[in-house]
Protein backbone atom coordinates (compact mmCIF):
# COMPACT_ATOMS: atom_id res chain seq x y z
CA UNK A 1 0.00 0.00 0.00
CA UNK A 2 3.03 2.46 1.27
CA UNK A 3 3.66 3.27 -2.41
CA UNK A 4 -0.03 3.72 -3.78
CA UNK A 5 -0.81 7.22 -4.21
CA UNK A 6 -3.30 8.13 -0.98
CA UNK A 7 -6.55 9.02 -1.33
CA UNK A 8 -6.62 11.65 0.94
CA UNK A 9 -3.26 13.48 2.15
CA UNK A 10 -2.59 16.40 4.77
CA UNK A 11 0.95 18.00 4.53
CA UNK A 12 2.00 20.33 6.85
CA UNK A 13 -1.69 21.56 7.56
CA UNK A 14 -2.15 24.64 10.11
CA UNK A 15 -4.94 26.76 10.72
CA UNK A 16 -5.96 29.50 13.33
CA UNK A 17 -9.17 30.71 14.77
CA UNK A 18 -7.93 33.98 15.43
CA UNK A 19 -5.56 33.58 18.24
CA UNK A 20 -6.01 30.10 19.02
CA UNK A 21 -3.79 27.48 17.13
CA UNK A 22 -6.69 24.37 16.05
CA UNK A 23 -4.49 22.21 13.49
CA UNK A 24 -0.36 22.04 13.92
CA UNK A 25 1.43 20.92 11.65
CA UNK A 26 -1.27 18.07 10.68
CA UNK A 27 0.38 15.36 8.39
CA UNK A 28 -1.76 12.34 7.79
CA UNK A 29 -2.36 9.81 4.66
CA UNK A 30 -5.45 7.57 3.80
CA UNK A 31 -4.77 5.04 1.65
CA UNK A 32 -7.82 3.23 -0.69
CA UNK A 33 -10.06 1.26 1.40
CA UNK A 34 -8.67 2.47 4.85
CA UNK A 35 -10.59 3.25 8.05
CA UNK A 36 -9.12 6.26 9.99
CA UNK A 37 -10.97 6.84 13.00
CA UNK A 38 -10.11 10.38 14.83
CA UNK A 39 -10.66 10.21 18.33
CA UNK A 40 -9.68 12.79 20.88
CA UNK A 41 -11.17 14.97 24.00
CA UNK A 42 -13.30 17.72 22.57
CA UNK A 43 -12.02 21.01 21.18
CA UNK A 44 -8.93 18.95 19.68
CA UNK A 45 -9.20 20.04 16.11
CA UNK A 46 -11.07 16.56 15.12
CA UNK A 47 -13.72 17.52 13.55
CA UNK A 48 -12.17 20.43 12.17
CA UNK A 49 -9.39 18.44 10.48
CA UNK A 50 -12.35 16.09 9.15
CA UNK A 51 -13.84 19.20 7.60
CA UNK A 52 -10.63 20.88 5.62
CA UNK A 53 -10.59 17.70 3.91
CA UNK A 54 -13.55 18.94 1.72
CA UNK A 55 -12.49 22.56 2.55
CA UNK A 56 -15.55 23.12 4.42
CA UNK A 57 -12.75 24.57 6.55
CA UNK A 58 -9.75 26.36 5.07
CA UNK A 59 -6.49 25.83 6.14
CA UNK A 60 -3.94 28.80 7.06
CA UNK A 61 -0.89 26.81 5.10
CA UNK A 62 0.34 23.41 4.46
CA UNK A 63 -1.58 21.14 1.48
CA UNK A 64 -4.04 18.84 0.64
CA UNK A 65 -3.70 16.27 -1.65
CA UNK A 66 -7.03 14.35 -3.23
CA UNK A 67 -5.44 11.33 -5.15
CA UNK A 68 -2.39 12.93 -5.15
CA UNK A 69 -3.89 16.80 -6.67
CA UNK A 70 -4.08 19.41 -4.94
CA UNK A 71 -7.45 20.52 -3.22
CA UNK A 72 -9.01 23.37 -5.28
CA UNK A 73 -9.21 26.65 -3.55
CA UNK A 74 -13.16 27.49 -5.20
CA UNK A 75 -15.24 27.17 -8.95
CA UNK A 76 -16.32 24.26 -10.49
CA UNK A 77 -13.07 22.39 -9.54
CA UNK A 78 -14.17 22.34 -6.03
CA UNK A 79 -17.58 21.62 -6.33
CA UNK A 80 -16.15 18.79 -8.88
CA UNK A 81 -13.97 17.62 -6.01
CA UNK A 82 -17.04 17.57 -2.91
CA UNK A 83 -18.94 15.81 -5.56
CA UNK A 84 -16.03 12.82 -4.97
CA UNK A 85 -16.36 12.97 -1.07
CA UNK A 86 -19.43 11.96 0.73
CA UNK A 87 -19.84 13.93 3.88
CA UNK A 88 -21.90 13.26 6.75
CA UNK A 89 -22.77 15.22 9.74
CA UNK A 90 -23.60 14.84 13.30
CA UNK A 91 -26.69 17.00 12.77
CA UNK A 92 -27.79 14.87 9.52
CA UNK A 93 -28.66 18.28 7.33
CA UNK A 94 -31.25 16.51 5.52
CA UNK A 95 -32.92 18.93 3.13
CA UNK A 96 -35.56 20.10 5.25
CA UNK A 97 -37.87 21.24 2.05
CA UNK A 98 -37.08 18.19 0.05
CA UNK A 99 -38.61 14.46 0.65
CA UNK A 100 -35.95 11.46 1.38
CA UNK A 101 -36.27 10.28 -2.17
CA UNK A 102 -35.52 13.81 -3.55
CA UNK A 103 -32.50 14.10 -1.29
CA UNK A 104 -31.00 11.42 -2.61
CA UNK A 105 -31.57 12.30 -6.27
CA UNK A 106 -30.61 15.80 -5.87
CA UNK A 107 -26.88 15.60 -6.25
CA UNK A 108 -27.12 13.19 -8.71
CA UNK A 109 -29.27 14.71 -10.73
CA UNK A 110 -27.57 18.18 -10.27
CA UNK A 111 -24.27 17.36 -10.44
CA UNK A 112 -24.07 13.98 -11.88
CA UNK A 113 -26.65 14.83 -14.93
CA UNK A 114 -28.03 11.33 -13.82
CA UNK A 115 -31.38 10.86 -15.70
CA UNK A 116 -34.54 11.32 -13.16
CA UNK A 117 -35.20 8.05 -13.74
CA UNK A 118 -32.65 6.53 -13.18
CA UNK A 119 -31.19 8.46 -10.23
CA UNK A 120 -35.10 7.27 -8.48
CA UNK A 121 -34.18 3.96 -9.09
CA UNK A 122 -29.96 3.81 -7.74
CA UNK A 123 -31.92 5.88 -4.55
CA UNK A 124 -34.03 3.40 -3.89
CA UNK A 125 -31.47 1.23 -3.83
CA UNK A 126 -29.58 3.07 -1.58
CA UNK A 127 -32.57 3.58 1.05
CA UNK A 128 -33.76 -0.02 0.52
CA UNK A 129 -29.78 -0.80 1.73
CA UNK A 130 -29.94 1.43 4.66
CA UNK A 131 -33.38 -0.11 5.50
CA UNK A 132 -35.39 3.52 5.34
CA UNK A 133 -37.01 2.74 1.61
CA UNK A 134 -40.53 3.06 2.95
CA UNK A 135 -39.92 6.28 3.81
CA UNK A 136 -38.68 7.52 0.59
CA UNK A 137 -41.76 10.06 0.02
CA UNK A 138 -42.02 11.30 3.70
CA UNK A 139 -40.08 14.70 4.67
CA UNK A 140 -36.86 14.75 6.92
CA UNK A 141 -38.69 15.99 9.91
CA UNK A 142 -41.07 12.51 10.22
CA UNK A 143 -38.17 10.67 10.58
CA UNK A 144 -36.52 9.77 13.61
CA UNK A 145 -32.79 10.73 14.12
CA UNK A 146 -31.31 6.99 13.40
CA UNK A 147 -33.07 6.91 9.88
CA UNK A 148 -32.16 10.39 8.83
CA UNK A 149 -28.81 9.14 9.48
CA UNK A 150 -29.11 6.09 7.12
CA UNK A 151 -30.76 8.44 4.61
CA UNK A 152 -27.37 11.19 5.03
CA UNK A 153 -25.60 8.39 4.37
CA UNK A 154 -27.51 7.06 1.19
CA UNK A 155 -27.22 10.56 0.01
CA UNK A 156 -24.01 10.53 0.13
CA UNK A 157 -23.30 7.23 -1.17
CA UNK A 158 -25.82 8.25 -4.28
CA UNK A 159 -22.48 9.92 -5.59
CA UNK A 160 -20.40 6.99 -5.97
CA UNK A 161 -17.96 8.94 -3.71
CA UNK A 162 -13.93 8.07 -3.66
CA UNK A 163 -14.19 8.54 0.28
CA UNK A 164 -16.16 9.49 2.79
CA UNK A 165 -16.25 11.81 5.93
CA UNK A 166 -17.80 11.49 9.21
CA UNK A 167 -18.20 14.23 11.68
CA UNK A 168 -19.41 12.45 14.69
CA UNK A 169 -21.76 10.55 12.72
CA UNK A 170 -23.48 9.25 16.01
CA UNK A 171 -23.41 12.17 18.70
CA UNK A 172 -27.26 13.51 18.33
CA UNK A 173 -28.69 10.13 18.40
CA UNK A 174 -30.61 9.10 21.23
CA UNK A 175 -28.10 5.92 22.56
CA UNK A 176 -30.93 3.48 21.04
CA UNK A 177 -30.33 4.61 17.51
CA UNK A 178 -26.72 4.30 17.25
CA UNK A 179 -26.60 1.05 16.85
CA UNK A 180 -28.63 1.40 13.56
CA UNK A 181 -26.46 3.19 12.42
CA UNK A 182 -22.81 1.69 13.31
CA UNK A 183 -24.55 -1.58 11.13
CA UNK A 184 -24.50 0.60 7.96
CA UNK A 185 -21.26 2.19 8.49
CA UNK A 186 -19.48 -1.29 9.28
CA UNK A 187 -20.87 -2.61 6.13
CA UNK A 188 -19.49 0.33 4.13
CA UNK A 189 -15.97 -0.45 5.83
CA UNK A 190 -16.61 -4.10 4.80
CA UNK A 191 -17.29 -3.13 1.16
CA UNK A 192 -14.05 -1.18 0.98
CA UNK A 193 -14.88 1.98 1.51
CA UNK A 194 -12.03 4.52 1.96
CA UNK A 195 -13.25 6.25 5.37
CA UNK A 196 -11.95 9.13 7.65
CA UNK A 197 -14.46 8.92 11.16
CA UNK A 198 -14.60 11.14 13.77
CA UNK A 199 -16.29 9.08 17.00
CA UNK A 200 -16.17 8.28 20.16
CA UNK A 201 -18.07 5.10 19.44
CA UNK A 202 -14.52 2.73 20.57
CA UNK A 203 -16.38 -0.89 19.53
CA UNK A 204 -16.45 0.76 16.10
CA UNK A 205 -13.06 1.73 16.12
CA UNK A 206 -12.07 -1.60 17.61
CA UNK A 207 -14.26 -3.59 14.96
CA UNK A 208 -13.71 -1.63 11.67
CA UNK A 209 -10.97 0.47 11.91
CA UNK A 210 -7.01 0.11 10.71
CA UNK A 211 -5.64 3.02 11.85
CA UNK A 212 -6.63 5.15 15.36
CA UNK A 213 -5.84 8.30 15.36
CA UNK A 214 -5.26 10.21 18.66
CA UNK A 215 -5.47 14.21 18.53
CA UNK A 216 -4.79 16.63 21.64
CA UNK A 217 -5.29 20.52 21.59
CA UNK A 218 -4.81 20.72 17.55
CA UNK A 219 -1.60 18.13 17.19
CA UNK A 220 -1.55 14.24 16.58
CA UNK A 221 -0.41 12.75 19.15
CA UNK A 222 -0.07 9.84 18.62
CA UNK A 223 -1.78 6.96 15.78
CA UNK A 224 -1.40 2.90 15.61
CA UNK A 225 -3.79 0.19 15.30
CA UNK A 226 -6.81 0.16 16.98
CA UNK A 227 -5.51 -2.43 19.17
CA UNK A 228 -2.23 -0.80 20.05
CA UNK A 229 -4.36 2.13 20.97
CA UNK A 230 -6.72 0.94 22.85
CA UNK A 231 -4.94 -1.71 24.89
CA UNK A 232 -1.24 0.23 25.02
CA UNK A 233 -1.60 3.59 24.83
CA UNK A 234 1.73 5.17 24.90
CA UNK A 235 1.10 9.11 25.02
CA UNK A 236 -0.07 10.15 28.78
CA UNK A 237 -2.83 12.24 27.03
CA UNK A 238 -3.75 9.45 25.36
CA UNK A 239 -4.26 7.36 28.87
CA UNK A 240 -6.22 10.25 30.60
CA UNK A 241 -8.58 10.28 27.52
CA UNK A 242 -9.09 6.61 26.93
CA UNK A 243 -9.84 6.77 31.18
CA UNK A 244 -12.17 9.66 31.05
CA UNK A 245 -14.06 7.61 28.48
CA UNK A 246 -14.23 4.56 30.22
CA UNK A 247 -15.26 6.18 33.25
CA UNK A 248 -13.76 3.42 35.77
CA UNK B 1 -45.76 27.37 15.34
CA UNK B 2 -47.04 24.37 15.58
CA UNK B 3 -50.48 22.28 15.69
CA UNK B 4 -50.60 23.05 19.55
CA UNK B 5 -52.73 25.83 20.70
CA UNK B 6 -49.78 27.40 21.53
CA UNK B 7 -49.73 31.40 20.77
CA UNK B 8 -47.34 33.67 21.14
CA UNK B 9 -48.78 34.84 23.98
CA UNK B 10 -48.43 31.17 25.80
CA UNK B 11 -44.59 31.33 24.68
CA UNK B 12 -43.88 35.31 26.26
CA UNK B 13 -45.71 34.81 29.30
CA UNK B 14 -47.46 32.69 32.12
CA UNK B 15 -50.55 31.77 32.45
CA UNK B 16 -52.06 34.15 34.71
CA UNK B 17 -53.39 33.16 38.40
CA UNK B 18 -56.40 33.93 40.03
CA UNK B 19 -55.30 37.46 40.96
CA UNK B 20 -54.38 38.67 37.61
CA UNK B 21 -57.56 37.11 36.13
CA UNK B 22 -59.91 39.18 38.12
CA UNK B 23 -57.28 42.53 37.22
CA UNK B 24 -57.87 41.13 33.68
CA UNK B 25 -61.27 41.37 33.68
CA UNK B 26 -62.18 44.49 35.60
CA UNK B 27 -59.45 46.16 33.42
CA UNK B 28 -61.32 45.28 30.10
CA UNK B 29 -64.45 46.06 31.78
CA UNK B 30 -63.54 49.50 32.55
CA UNK B 31 -61.39 49.84 28.74
CA UNK B 32 -64.70 48.69 27.13
CA UNK B 33 -66.64 51.39 29.52
CA UNK B 34 -64.57 53.98 27.88
CA UNK B 35 -64.65 53.01 24.48
CA UNK B 36 -68.05 53.01 24.52
CA UNK B 37 -68.55 56.26 25.90
CA UNK B 38 -65.72 57.36 23.50
CA UNK B 39 -68.24 56.29 20.42
CA UNK B 40 -71.04 58.17 22.19
CA UNK B 41 -69.39 60.88 21.92
CA UNK B 42 -67.98 61.15 18.50
CA UNK B 43 -71.67 60.27 17.14
CA UNK B 44 -73.27 63.04 19.45
CA UNK B 45 -70.91 65.40 18.27
CA UNK B 46 -71.59 64.32 14.11
CA UNK B 47 -75.12 64.53 15.46
CA UNK B 48 -74.65 68.12 16.91
CA UNK B 49 -72.95 69.10 14.00
CA UNK B 50 -75.52 67.83 11.36
CA UNK B 51 -72.86 65.18 9.82
CA UNK B 52 -75.39 62.43 10.63
CA UNK B 53 -77.69 64.70 8.23
CA UNK B 54 -78.86 63.12 4.84
CA UNK B 55 -77.67 65.33 2.93
CA UNK B 56 -74.00 63.53 3.66
CA UNK B 57 -75.59 60.40 3.18
CA UNK B 58 -77.97 60.05 0.66
CA UNK B 59 -75.74 59.78 -2.47
CA UNK B 60 -74.70 56.51 -1.14
CA UNK B 61 -77.78 55.35 -2.13
CA UNK B 62 -76.91 56.16 -5.65
CA UNK B 63 -75.18 53.32 -7.80
CA UNK B 64 -73.11 55.36 -9.53
CA UNK B 65 -71.46 56.36 -6.37
CA UNK B 66 -70.48 53.05 -5.63
CA UNK B 67 -69.49 52.07 -9.62
CA UNK B 68 -67.35 55.39 -9.24
CA UNK B 69 -66.35 53.95 -5.98
CA UNK B 70 -65.25 50.83 -7.16
CA UNK B 71 -63.41 52.00 -10.01
CA UNK B 72 -61.03 53.44 -7.49
CA UNK B 73 -60.94 49.75 -5.22
CA UNK B 74 -59.75 48.21 -8.87
CA UNK B 75 -57.04 51.36 -9.37
CA UNK B 76 -56.23 50.97 -5.69
CA UNK B 77 -55.85 47.21 -6.31
CA UNK B 78 -53.72 47.42 -9.57
CA UNK B 79 -51.01 49.33 -8.42
CA UNK B 80 -51.08 47.71 -5.01
CA UNK B 81 -50.61 43.94 -6.45
CA UNK B 82 -47.93 45.76 -9.44
CA UNK B 83 -45.90 47.42 -7.19
CA UNK B 84 -46.03 44.22 -4.89
CA UNK B 85 -45.24 41.91 -7.59
CA UNK B 86 -42.02 44.63 -8.74
CA UNK B 87 -40.91 44.54 -4.97
CA UNK B 88 -40.84 41.31 -4.95
CA UNK B 89 -38.58 41.04 -7.32
CA UNK B 90 -36.14 43.70 -6.88
CA UNK B 91 -36.25 42.84 -3.21
CA UNK B 92 -34.64 39.21 -3.76
CA UNK B 93 -32.13 40.63 -6.49
CA UNK B 94 -31.14 43.56 -3.85
CA UNK B 95 -31.09 40.83 -1.09
CA UNK B 96 -28.86 38.89 -2.79
CA UNK B 97 -26.30 41.36 -4.37
CA UNK B 98 -26.21 42.26 -0.19
CA UNK B 99 -25.22 38.89 1.00
CA UNK B 100 -22.96 38.81 -2.20
CA UNK B 101 -19.40 37.89 -1.52
CA UNK B 102 -18.71 40.43 -3.89
CA UNK B 103 -17.46 43.43 -1.57
CA UNK B 104 -18.19 46.20 -3.95
CA UNK B 105 -21.88 44.31 -4.79
CA UNK B 106 -22.81 44.37 -1.28
CA UNK B 107 -21.61 47.76 -0.26
CA UNK B 108 -23.63 49.23 -3.22
CA UNK B 109 -26.62 46.97 -2.63
CA UNK B 110 -26.60 47.87 0.99
CA UNK B 111 -26.63 51.62 0.65
CA UNK B 112 -29.51 51.31 -2.34
CA UNK B 113 -31.66 48.94 0.81
CA UNK B 114 -31.13 51.59 3.26
CA UNK B 115 -31.93 54.58 0.92
CA UNK B 116 -35.18 52.96 -0.45
CA UNK B 117 -36.17 52.05 3.17
CA UNK B 118 -34.88 55.13 4.65
CA UNK B 119 -36.56 57.61 2.39
CA UNK B 120 -40.57 58.55 3.05
CA UNK B 121 -42.08 57.24 -0.23
CA UNK B 122 -43.79 60.32 -0.75
CA UNK B 123 -40.63 61.76 -1.51
CA UNK B 124 -40.03 58.80 -3.80
CA UNK B 125 -43.25 60.15 -5.35
CA UNK B 126 -42.13 63.67 -6.08
CA UNK B 127 -39.40 62.28 -7.82
CA UNK B 128 -41.33 60.25 -10.06
CA UNK B 129 -43.93 63.20 -10.30
CA UNK B 130 -41.89 66.49 -10.40
CA UNK B 131 -37.91 65.68 -11.11
CA UNK B 132 -38.62 62.69 -13.91
CA UNK B 133 -40.14 64.52 -16.23
CA UNK B 134 -38.27 67.60 -16.30
CA UNK B 135 -35.57 65.10 -18.08
CA UNK B 136 -38.39 64.29 -20.65
CA UNK B 137 -39.46 61.23 -19.63
CA UNK B 138 -43.27 60.89 -19.45
CA UNK B 139 -44.45 58.25 -17.38
CA UNK B 140 -48.56 57.64 -17.45
CA UNK B 141 -49.73 58.01 -14.06
CA UNK B 142 -49.89 54.65 -12.69
CA UNK B 143 -46.05 54.42 -12.97
CA UNK B 144 -45.70 57.46 -11.35
CA UNK B 145 -47.27 55.41 -7.84
CA UNK B 146 -46.35 52.13 -8.88
CA UNK B 147 -42.79 52.45 -9.16
CA UNK B 148 -42.03 54.87 -6.04
CA UNK B 149 -44.51 52.69 -3.82
CA UNK B 150 -42.24 49.31 -5.26
CA UNK B 151 -38.97 50.76 -4.64
CA UNK B 152 -39.44 51.73 -0.78
CA UNK B 153 -40.94 48.31 -0.81
CA UNK B 154 -38.22 46.56 -2.03
CA UNK B 155 -35.57 48.01 0.38
CA UNK B 156 -37.76 46.53 2.97
CA UNK B 157 -38.46 42.98 1.70
CA UNK B 158 -34.60 42.83 0.86
CA UNK B 159 -34.28 43.02 4.77
CA UNK B 160 -37.48 40.64 5.09
CA UNK B 161 -35.71 38.25 2.72
CA UNK B 162 -32.14 38.08 4.19
CA UNK B 163 -33.47 37.59 7.32
CA UNK B 164 -34.87 34.21 5.89
CA UNK B 165 -31.66 33.61 4.24
CA UNK B 166 -30.09 33.99 7.97
CA UNK B 167 -32.67 31.88 9.54
CA UNK B 168 -31.80 28.82 7.52
CA UNK B 169 -29.17 26.42 9.69
CA UNK B 170 -25.75 26.59 8.21
CA UNK B 171 -25.54 22.71 7.85
CA UNK B 172 -28.12 23.02 4.82
CA UNK B 173 -25.73 24.88 2.88
CA UNK B 174 -22.93 22.73 4.13
CA UNK B 175 -24.84 19.77 3.00
CA UNK B 176 -25.69 20.92 -0.44
CA UNK B 177 -22.24 21.87 -0.70
CA UNK B 178 -20.74 18.98 -0.09
CA UNK B 179 -22.36 16.80 -2.36
CA UNK B 180 -20.88 18.98 -4.83
CA UNK B 181 -23.61 21.69 -5.59
CA UNK B 182 -22.00 25.34 -6.56
CA UNK B 183 -22.68 27.95 -4.11
CA UNK B 184 -25.41 29.58 -6.69
CA UNK B 185 -26.85 26.41 -7.03
CA UNK B 186 -27.17 26.19 -3.10
CA UNK B 187 -28.50 29.08 -2.96
CA UNK B 188 -31.46 28.26 -5.24
CA UNK B 189 -32.01 24.90 -4.54
CA UNK B 190 -31.83 24.79 -1.24
CA UNK B 191 -31.71 28.06 0.89
CA UNK B 192 -34.00 30.11 -0.95
CA UNK B 193 -36.87 27.78 -1.08
CA UNK B 194 -36.26 27.37 2.74
CA UNK B 195 -35.65 31.19 3.55
CA UNK B 196 -39.22 32.03 1.11
CA UNK B 197 -41.05 29.43 3.09
CA UNK B 198 -39.94 31.00 6.31
CA UNK B 199 -40.95 34.74 5.81
CA UNK B 200 -44.13 34.30 3.72
CA UNK B 201 -46.55 35.67 6.39
CA UNK B 202 -44.03 39.08 6.99
CA UNK B 203 -44.33 39.37 3.29
CA UNK B 204 -47.59 39.50 3.40
CA UNK B 205 -47.98 41.83 5.93
CA UNK B 206 -45.53 44.29 4.15
CA UNK B 207 -48.53 43.89 1.82
CA UNK B 208 -50.29 45.96 3.80
CA UNK B 209 -47.78 49.23 4.34
CA UNK B 210 -47.69 48.59 0.04
CA UNK B 211 -51.65 49.03 -0.08
CA UNK B 212 -51.70 51.83 2.45
CA UNK B 213 -48.73 53.96 0.82
CA UNK B 214 -50.96 53.29 -2.28
CA UNK B 215 -53.23 55.97 -0.82
CA UNK B 216 -51.37 59.29 -2.23
CA UNK B 217 -51.59 58.48 -5.53
CA UNK B 218 -53.81 61.39 -5.19
CA UNK B 219 -50.41 63.16 -5.82
CA UNK B 220 -50.07 62.30 -9.66
CA UNK B 221 -53.79 62.19 -10.39
CA UNK B 222 -54.18 58.55 -10.60
CA UNK B 223 -57.77 57.49 -10.01
CA UNK B 224 -57.21 55.23 -7.05
CA UNK B 225 -59.57 54.41 -4.23
CA UNK B 226 -58.15 57.46 -1.91
CA UNK B 227 -58.38 59.63 -5.30
CA UNK B 228 -62.19 58.91 -6.27
CA UNK B 229 -63.33 59.63 -2.89
CA UNK B 230 -61.63 62.72 -3.02
CA UNK B 231 -63.84 63.87 -6.05
CA UNK B 232 -67.07 62.47 -4.46
CA UNK B 233 -65.98 64.77 -1.16
CA UNK B 234 -66.04 67.66 -3.57
CA UNK B 235 -68.96 66.94 -5.66
CA UNK B 236 -71.19 66.17 -2.70
CA UNK B 237 -69.11 68.15 0.12
CA UNK B 238 -69.33 65.22 2.42
CA UNK B 239 -65.70 65.40 4.30
CA UNK B 240 -66.75 63.16 6.80
CA UNK B 241 -68.99 60.57 5.87
CA UNK B 242 -66.72 60.08 2.61
CA UNK B 243 -63.27 59.69 4.10
CA UNK B 244 -65.83 57.31 6.21
CA UNK B 245 -66.54 54.84 3.55
CA UNK B 246 -63.22 55.16 2.53
CA UNK B 247 -61.27 54.30 6.03
CA UNK B 248 -63.80 51.18 6.15
CA UNK B 249 -62.71 49.77 2.59
CA UNK B 250 -59.42 50.29 3.80
CA UNK B 251 -59.65 48.64 6.53
CA UNK B 252 -61.33 45.61 4.92
CA UNK B 253 -58.82 45.23 2.37
CA UNK B 254 -55.72 44.86 4.55
CA UNK B 255 -57.88 42.98 7.33
CA UNK B 256 -58.06 40.25 4.21
CA UNK B 257 -54.58 40.70 3.59
CA UNK B 258 -53.95 39.82 7.11
CA UNK B 259 -56.07 37.02 7.67
CA UNK B 260 -54.32 35.78 4.56
CA UNK B 261 -50.93 35.77 6.44
CA UNK B 262 -52.50 34.31 9.36
CA UNK B 263 -53.53 31.47 6.93
CA UNK B 264 -50.03 30.98 5.25
CA UNK B 265 -47.84 30.92 8.67
CA UNK B 266 -50.48 28.26 10.30
CA UNK B 267 -49.53 26.73 6.86
CA UNK B 268 -46.21 27.19 7.14
CA UNK B 269 -45.79 25.94 10.40
CA UNK B 270 -47.42 22.98 10.07
CA UNK B 271 -44.94 19.76 9.27
CA UNK B 272 -45.11 19.12 5.26
CA UNK B 273 -46.90 16.11 4.69
CA UNK B 274 -46.48 14.62 0.94
CA UNK B 275 -49.05 13.16 -0.77
CA UNK B 276 -48.01 9.37 -0.69
CA UNK B 277 -47.35 8.69 2.96
CA UNK B 278 -49.99 7.43 5.45
CA UNK B 279 -49.08 8.29 8.55
CA UNK B 280 -45.90 10.97 10.14
CA UNK B 281 -44.19 8.53 12.64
Amino acid sequence: MADQIPVIELQHVDKHYGKLHVLRDINLSVHKGEVLVLIGPSGSGKSTLCRTINRLETIDSGQILIEGKELPQEGRELAQMRAEIGMVFQSFNLFAHKTILQNVTLGPIEVLKTPKNIAEAEAMELLDRVGVAEQAHKVPAQLSGGQQQRVAIARSLAMHPKAMLFDEPTSALDPEMINEVLEVMVELAREGMTMVVVTHEMNFARRVSNRVVFMADGQIVEEGTPDEFFDHPKSDRAKDFLDSIRGH
Amino acid sequence: MSAHATSMRDALYEAPGPRTRRLTIIGTTISMILVAIGLALVVRQFYVTGQLDAKYWSFFAEWSTWRYLLKGFVGTLEVAAMAAAISLVLGILLMLGRISSNRLLAIVTRIIIDFFRGVPSLLLIYFFYLVIPQYGIRLPSFWMITLPVALAASGVLAEVFRAGVNAVPKGQTEAALSIGLTPGKTMRKIVLPQALRIVVPSLISQLVVVVKDTTVAYVVSYPDLMQNARVLISNHDSVVSMYLVAAVIYILINFAINQLSIYMARRSGTPIISRTTENPT
